[in-house]
């Protein structure tokens, strides 16, 4: 008896692994966006959805309005003073595991705006995991992005960052 | 037309035609100009003249109207130079319901507080922001970038009075 | 940062038509279908809109002050990203106006290719209007054929300029460079090719029974409350009134060019859109006549106080040297005035207005955006619909954040 008589007598159908690598495989090929499209980089984002750079097949296809039911926030465009309370509570209504994209230069560093109505980078509110650089950055610069993220999230394993 | 008394000074600008009238006046001064079919008020804006060394200015502030006639296409600006702190003009959103948004965001970022608005209330900067954005003495702002000169200029406030 | 004490919603406590109550519901500004960031405040009873309140200033970015603290030559750069879906015709708005208080022409080469710009920008602004109503009233299929199109005139903008969107290639003087013998030959093509996939799209939606009953009758927008509330562009267009700012007021080269102003007498969405279908097929017009008569010569003003000299030159001339210099350092100075300029974009009328106060920096740039003033028409348009309409109402209104928050 033992699991090797019992593996032997199912045939060559048995795969081992760790239950890490299997949740990061899970986790990291089903990341659902939750649209956070302020200003430019939007539409670029809305291209990289659309049939020549498709983000379906990296499993984004279902860019959800609730964060409730996304698990990546992309922060595409500029964040103004009024918007960024309105950032953090979304970003604190996601469950977790949760990451975070800054698209573009502007979501990033506060881009070519450097005066007091722009925070000067959305990680001063939220932590960021990639930032794509560009003005915009072009839709094949978010797909690379995001699957930087999905390596990252495939090595995390059950438990992603505290 | 404006009736002559109203007129301070008129002149053209880069092909442009404009009227200065008194601030007082204005209302009087758009409603001439509105019987006269000129009825789109194309913008409303202010224009801070802090330390502005190119003229004499009447006074600090210069609220602009451009108005335009939709069956010839025809335009005009009219000019009100108004002074204090907080200035004070008349609004024309009765008689131009675009002047509505654009009173408010004159308020917003220079101060100039308009008798008789609705709803004079901030409409871009959060509504508990303190000072007005555009006005020539708040400084840009932003973060300061080490080791480059001119962002330290910006950081400062701009002209002193 | 704590919340703000932000707008204080009153409930009405007013009885609705059913003996319910009055609800206040907040759309947004984090919505998928408001074009942006555009919050709501609406008054339902039931599910009839009662009273519309649009709160913006979700993406004030400050332009305009920014436009004060860079040189002339440098503010091209940012007037780009204010109205990002159409940024070669926020550039023309700002160049024409320098130009004006410069007092200086562009070439007719470089008044082609900016017709041929604006044009390209106009097409690919609507292409994102109609893929994004599409998608917001159902018709998803819609963005997947408009975003192909928009696809093509990117990889223009980028043959001609190196930038798929925020291209900075129209600026005062002229534009950045001539244009390749590629960009051509991808012009022509494409100008061949987009009178049929506007076909493609009127067989799509403009006798589909579901488009129709979603936009006929919604939205109404009488030609005199359009005339009184300021509205532009399609928005004026869609009620009858002829005002194209190409044909009244025409700027860089448009009187050359032989085009029709689209215009409809239904007054609601599906006029609208009837409107912006016979723009993109007038806009391919457009873009076929500057193509077959696009002159030949500079595409720059041959004035060296204010663009620099050719790099050859500077191995010869003292005089391209300090030039140069001079405009790299100071940048040049625009003699004192203010001027206003006002350009037909996808949405209406896009002006700037520059005060100079003789420096190398403005005095003050104003920037007249149509979404602004349109935007104050959405309560006129939807009082009385059902909330599902309001969706349509503001994809009809075509309004950028960008434009209305600056």
């Amino acid at each position: 008896m033992g699991l090797e008589d019992l593996a032997d007598s199912m045939g060559k159908n048995f795969l081992t692994t760790t239950l890490g690598k299997v949740v990061g495989w899970g986790r990291g090929n089903s990341v659902w966006p939750a649209q956070f499209g302020l200003a430019c980089c939007a539409i670029e984002m809305i291209a990289t959805a659309t049939a020549s750079v498709d983000i379906a097949r990296f499993g984004s296809e279902a860019m959800r309005a609730s964060p409730r039911q996304a698990d990546l926030m992309i922060v595409s465009g500029r964040v103004s003073q009024k918007m960024a309370p309105v950032l953090r509570t979304v970003y604190d209504q996601m469950p977790e595991p949760k990451w975070v994209i800054s698209m573009g230069a502007c979501a990033s560093t506060g881009g070519v705006f450097n005066n007091y109505a722009l925070l000067q980078g959305v990680d001063k509110i939220v932590p960021v995991d990639v930032y794509v650089p560009g003005c915009p950055p072009r839709p094949e610069d978010l797909l690379n992005a995001l699957m930087i993220l999905q390596e990252r999230i495939k090595a995390q394993g059950i438990t992603p960052r505290s | 037309m404006i009736s002559e008394n109203l007129i301070v000074e008129q002149g053209v600008s880069a092909g442009d035609p404009w009227v200065t009238v008194e601030a007082g006046a204005i209302r009087q001064a758009l409603s001439a100009l509105k019987a006269d079919g000129y009825r789109l008020l194309v913008f409303l804006t202010c224009v801070d003249h802090l330390a502005d060394a190119s003229r004499q200015w009447p006074a600090r502030y210069e609220l602009v109207y451009q108005l335009r006639n939709l069956e010839t296409g025809a335009q005009v600006r009219i000019r009100a130079f108004v002074d204090g702190d907080p200035p004070h003009l008349d609004s024309v959103q009765d008689m131009f319901p675009p002047a509505n948004w654009d009173e408010r965001e004159t308020y917003d970022l220079f101060g100039v507080v308009f008798n008789d608005h609705p709803d004079l209330t901030r409409i871009l900067m959060p509504d508990d922001w303190v000072g007005h954005p555009l006005r020539r003495d708040y400084p840009v702002g932003g973060e300061v970038v080490e080791f480059s000169q001119e962002h330290q200029t910006w950081q400062t406030t701009p002209e002193k009075a | 940062m704590s919340t703000p004490p932000g707008i204080t919603i009153e409930k009405t406590g007013e009885q609705g038509a059913f003996g319910g109550e009055i609800l206040t519901v907040n759309f947004g500004p984090h919505h998928p279908s408001t074009h942006g960031v555009l919050r709501l405040i609406v008054d339902l009873d039931g599910e009839q809109i009662r009273r519309i309140k649009p709160v913006i200033g979700y993406l004030h970015t400050g332009i305009e002050k920014q436009m004060e603290a860079l040189r002339w030559q440098q503010g091209v750069v940012v007037t780009d990203r204010h109205d990002y879906l159409s940024p070669p015709i926020n550039n023309l708005a700002y160049a024409l106006a320098v130009e004006k208080l410069m007092g200086v022409e562009a070439p007719p080469r470089a008044q082609a290719l900016r017709v041929i710009m604006s044009e390209l920008t106009r097409l690919s602004s609507h292409l994102v209007w109609l893929g994004t109503s599409g998608l917001e009233l159902g018709a998803m299929s819609m963005l997947m054929y408009c975003f192909r199109e928009r696809d093509t005139i990117l990889d223009m903008n980028e043959e001609i300029s190196g930038f798929r969107m925020h291209t900075s290639y129209i600026r005062p003087g002229g534009v950045m460079a001539d244009a390749t013998p590629r960009f051509f030959e991808m012009l022509d093509a494409f100008v061949r090719a987009m009178p049929k996939h506007v076909d493609e799209y009127e067989d799509l939606l403009t006798m589909n029974p579901i488009w129709r009953s979603r936009t006929i009758g919604i939205g109404r927008l009488s030609p005199e409350d359009a005339k009184v509330l300021g509205a532009t562009g399609p928005m004026i267009r869609g009620s009858g009134i002829p005002w194209d700012l190409r044909k009244t007021i025409p700027y860089s080269g448009y009187e050359k060019y032989d085009f029709e102003v689209a215009t409809s007498n239904d007054c609601d969405c599906y006029g609208r859109y009837l409107v912006r279908i016979k723009e993109m097929r007038e806009a391919v017009k457009i873009l076929r006549q500057a193509l077959d008569t696009l002159p030949d010569g500079p595409v720059n003003v041959d004035d060296r106080k204010m663009l620099p000299p050719p790099r050859e030159e500077l191995e010869t001339s003292m005089e391209a040297v300090i030039h140069h210099f001079k405009l790299f350092t100071e940048g040049y100075s625009v003699p004192p005035g203010d001027v206003y300029v006002a350009v037909e974009s996808g949405r209406g009328e896009n002006g700037c207005y520059i005060v100079s106060d003789g420096t190398h920096k403005p005095r003050r740039v104003k920037f007249r955006s149509a979404s602004f003033v349109n935007l104050q028409a959405l309560e006129r348009m939807a009082l009385n619909h059902m909330v599902a309409d309001m969706i349509a109402i503001i994809g009809t209104a075509d309004t950028v954040l960008g434009d209305v928050d600056r």
